[in-house]
């Protein structure tokens, strides 16, 4: 089913609520979304870009998805697998073509998903089209280059592995999580890294249940029509089966009681300080949930009450900074600082505790809220300026949802967040039941 | 009120184009205008002629702590803390980026908020207040970055760092950006003052911008900046370096997980000459930047699995770990040629020392094959369209066209040249700017002493693989561990990572 959306110019029509409501779109764009009989879904955005295009396929499957023992990283790993070619186009023609088309093309992952992304010329649709269907249909490798390839997963590893904050996220989701996945990071433990060259057959399998296409959403945008794009796509990707299989992911018993952790940074830095809540999945129709999305700017964004004070005024911390993720499921709302000094420690951690306690008793002041509204709708506008910023600021709604039709919803609720939401939100998640601490500190002084 | 705003915004957005189409860059002595018809968003790139290259003797780091004390802190209208609140629900922000011969302060706004950003903005560069709490919290970031950060979260940027620093000792360039933890200490707000005053001029200007700008705020702009006084400072000559004799080593003796690996030697051609442009395919081809067609990654990270990456530049190219597509405004009037060896195993060091060596040996003595020429000329062609999709991207690249005092733009005459230029043109530049013997390594790894012997000694180094590999890889592999890098005793130093920026 065709359906478009007219953007700012079309009123949809909320039904539910036994009346007509009229809202506006705050994203600008029409797009145009249609789902294949196979299940494939393809969100095109059609914008006036320098005969560019940027195309985004966008997998359902991140670190989340690794259930099995032993198998934390994988889908990381099986991201770098995922340029190793088909039989049609081997990995080396697979690469030539791209650096013939003289494509920007990358590839990331999150906890939630994965996204293999690449900038273009215009002319050069079809050709991507064909080679990246191929290779979602039909990756092959030998079991050599696979071996290979886990070496450079371990480099990234140990380039990684200097900075304090990769051992601060590895301690703190170890500690905070008993059984959900969220447990370890996308990188992973560095012994399952080690052990990856040992997972050829798994591979196999890994790629059978989730590279399918009930399970990707690709994202056309720029300089496209659409009308011509999804014939290629149906051309090029109908023959593609079926056959997603979710995995069996454990739901996180609620936390009863606080957790703290202390972590040793092998090299020298201040201390740091990252405090976790257990928070909830995605949900543009909770209010808390969006409610919690501005509390941690309000509490500790850049021109907070907190931050002027720690920051700038008694000038005790390096940073600090929060971050209220959109996750699929429940994921830790944190709250960090870099200390200046070890001694100084339990002050910040207690002055933010102290912010949240306020926030709890006492409603935002609505100015304030509403400047922070403002932010948000102009730092969104601001960056749908490319088609590659389009695409890619989408990705992880697409991830979450299978789609981009919650744009709208969440930033319909951002805006009707009042005061009181917001104290609610504090109360429902900044709790000591649900908190998780660890305190990095650096060996050398 | 508020809906009809939305409205009028989102329909703005609507028509909003990135094309540049329709767009011309004006170029004047002291402005450069980038003016893009429907971009409902303003750039501003000031570009003062000023960098770490003129920090004083004993004040490295100078210039950057002046740069961020204009658009970090407190003016004389406004305390730091009610600037934040100001540009808070703009979703606007100022910065500045210095680099060694540049200082740029830059910031975009939407159009709706123009007329509470730019007073914001020129009063950063206008009025700013020096205040002594304002230069504390700056300097503790910077001494932080100095003594904890550089020296221990990233073995790579601190290779690079250590590289350019040992390349450029003694000159202008001899030091990084964030200069030296003792400099950084003395500076006082008198040096703030004193710098600001000799170099933010009006005469030391270019004045960069882009957008949806009216007429009339470019006039207003004029007016304003003409605040600045007219003095024009002496520019200072370009480094005159050491020349480097043989393959010299700095060891950097860290605990390392894994080691660290950057190369390079001075070069001197600047983009705009066709030189620049035919070196450009060679270095595309021998180690394009994050890029799996980099011939560097495949045979270090493809074939051996030894990292996450390996590549090459003949430029500049600063945050290399987190940037994908080249940056703007880090423009060098001496640039150096410089591979990247992403951190490789401890025991593997020699052995991908040896391949990165033994590759750029072949390319220079073998040249390019026609069939790769081909390849990365028409791959860059098209590449080169991804340099500078925004406004505020295609504003820098603009400035940067008048630092090089390229004719025209610095983009379009890349793709040109991928036309015209042929394969001996290429191989000519090679053999003209490139060469092996004399280079300066950076390596940044633990038990230094014995690789210092290793290298002494050309002693072999042999890899083994866990897993199995191809016959064509371990027949290879024999040459590259006994490749000879014939590296002196007294051209290898090491030195302790604590002792490093002090200084």
């Amino acid at each position: 089913m065709l359906k478009i959306i007219y953007g700012v110019l079309m009123f949809l029509i909320l039904a539910g609520m036994g009346s007509t409501a009229m809202t506006e779109s705050i994203f600008p764009y029409k797009y145009i979304k249609e789902t294949l009989p196979n299940g494939l879904t393809v969100v095109m955005i059609p914008m006036e870009s320098p005969g560019l295009v940027a195309y985004y396929s966008v997998v359902r499957t991140g670190s989340r998805d690794e259930v099995e023992p032993g198998k934390s990283g994988f889908a990381h790993f099986f991201e770098h697998m995922m340029f190793r070619g088909t039989k049609k186009y081997p990995g080396n023609v697979y690469d030539s073509i791209v650096t013939s088309i003289g494509a920007n093309a990358n590839a990331y992952i999150t906890d939630d998903y994965t996204c293999y992304h690449m900038n273009f010329a215009k002319e050069d649709l079809e050709k991507v089209i064909d080679i990246e269907s191929d290779r979602f249909q039909n990756l092959y490798y030998e079991i050599q280059p696979f071996q290979t390839e886990a070496g450079a997963v371990y480099g990234e590893y140990r380039k990684n592995v200097t900075q304090p904050f990769a051992l601060l996220n590895e301690k703190i989701q170890d500690l905070a999580y008993d059984v959900h996945t969220y447990k370890h990071t996308t990188m992973g433990f560095e012994a399952d890294i080690k052990a990856m060259p040992e997972q050829y057959e798994y591979s196999l399998s890994f790629f059978n249940r989730f590279y399918r296409p009930d399970n990707i959403v690709l994202i056309i945008a720029g300089d496209i029509d659409p009308v011509s794009t999804i014939e290629l796509i149906k051309k090029y990707y109908s023959s593609w089966k079926k056959g997603y299989v979710p995995p069996m992911i454990q739901p996180e018993p609620p936390q009863t009681a606080e957790r703290t952790g202390e972590v040793s940074y092998p090299g020298k830095t201040l201390p740091i300080i990252d405090i976790g809540y257990k928070g909830d999945a995605f949900d543009p129709n909770n209010k808390d949930f969006i409610a919690a999305l501005l509390l941690g700017d309000l509490a500790f964004g850049e021109n907070s009450e907190l931050y002027k004070k720690l920051v700038i005024q008694e000038q005790k911390v390096q940073f600090l900074g929060s971050g209220i993720p959109m996750n699929r499921d429940l994921p830790l709302f944190e709250i960090y600082s870099m200390v200046k000094k070890e001694d100084d420690i339990n002050y910040i951690r207690d002055e933010i505790y102290k912010t949240l306690e306020e926030y709890k008793n006492n409603p935002v002041e609505e100015n304030k809220l509403n400047d922070l509204k403002r932010r948000n709708k102009y730092s969104f506008l601001m960056g749908l300026d490319t088609p590659d910023h389009v695409a890619g600021g989408l990705a992880r709604f697409a991830a979450i949802t299978g789609g981009i039709d919650v744009i709208d919803q969440l930033y319909g609720q951002l805006e009707k967040i009042s005061p009181p939401d917001i104290v609610s939100a504090a109360k429902k998640y900044f709790t000591k039941e649900r908190r998780t601490v660890v305190v990095l500190k650096g060996v050398k002084q | 009120m508020k809906t009809t705003l939305l409205s009028t915004l989102c329909i703005m957005v609507l028509l909003m184009t990135t094309t540049a189409i329709g767009e011309q860059k004006n170029s004047h002595n002291n402005s450069v205008l980038l003016p893009v018809k429907n971009d409902p968003t303003i750039s501003f790139r000031f570009w003062f002629k000023v960098g770490s290259q003129n920090d004083p003797a004993g004040k490295e780091g100078l210039a950057n702590i002046t740069a961020q004390m204009l658009t970090d802190a407190s003016t004389a209208k406004n305390s730091y803390e009610q600037i934040l609140d100001k540009l808070y629900p703009l979703a606007a922000s100022y910065n500045a980026s210095t680099s060694m011969e540049m200082t740029v302060i830059y910031g975009r706004t939407h159009l709706d908020n123009i007329n509470d950003y730019y007073p914001l903005f020129l009063d950063a560069i206008l009025a700013p207040a020096f205040k002594q709490e304002d230069l504390d919290r700056i300097k503790s970031q910077v001494l932080n970055f100095l003594e904890n950060t550089l020296r221990y979260a990233s073995d790579e940027e601190l290779g690079k760092a250590v590289l350019y620093n040992e390349i450029f000792a003694g000159t202008s360039y001899g030091h990084i950006t964030s200069g030296t933890i003792e400099a950084v200490k003395s500076i006082t707000l008198d040096d703030i003052r004193d710098f600001y005053k000799k170099y933010y001029t009006r005469d030391n200007l270019v004045i960069g911008l882009g957008g949806g700008y009216e007429e009339v705020l470019l006039q207003k702009l004029k007016d304003d900046l003409a605040a600045l006084p007219a003095v024009a400072p002496k520019s200072i000559a370009k480094p005159t370096f050491k020349p480097i004799s043989g393959l010299k080593v700095a060891i950097v003796e860290k605990d390392a997980p894994a080691t660290a690996i950057s190369m390079g030697f001075p070069i001197n051609v600047l983009r705009g000459t066709k030189d620049w442009y035919a070196l450009a395919i060679a270095n595309s081809w021998l180690g394009e930047h994050r890029n799996s067609s980099s011939h560097l990654y495949q045979v270090i990270r493809e074939a051996r699995g030894q990292n996450y990456g390996d590549y090459s530049y003949i430029e500049n190219y600063p945050n290399g770990g987190r940037l994908q597509l080249p940056p703007q405004n880090v423009c060098r009037r001496q640039q150096i040629f410089e591979i990247w060896i992403r951190p490789v195993p401890n025991e593997n060091r020699h052995f991908c020392l040896r391949a990165a060596l033994r590759e750029f040996k072949k390319l220079v003595e073998n040249g390019m094959t026609e069939n790769d020429f081909n390849l990365t000329r028409k791959f860059l062609k098209n590449y080169v369209l991804h340099y500078a999709p925004t406004t505020m991207e295609r504003l820098g690249y603009a400035l940067d066209d008048k630092f090089y005092n390229v004719n025209g733009s610095h983009l379009e005459l890349f793709r040109k040249m991928m036309d015209e230029i042929t394969l001996a043109d290429v191989n000519a530049a090679i053999r003209k700017y490139w060469q092996t013997k004399n280079m300066q390594i950076a390596v940044v790894t633990k038990d230094a002493k014995s690789f210092k012997d290793a290298l002494v000694n050309d002693t072999p180094s042999p890899i083994s693989y866990a897993t199995p590999k191809p016959e064509s890889v371990l027949e290879e592999d024999k040459e590259i561990s006994v490749f000879p890098l014939k590296v002196k005793e007294g051209n290898v130093n090491i030195t302790p990572v604590m002792d490093l920026f002090v200084k």
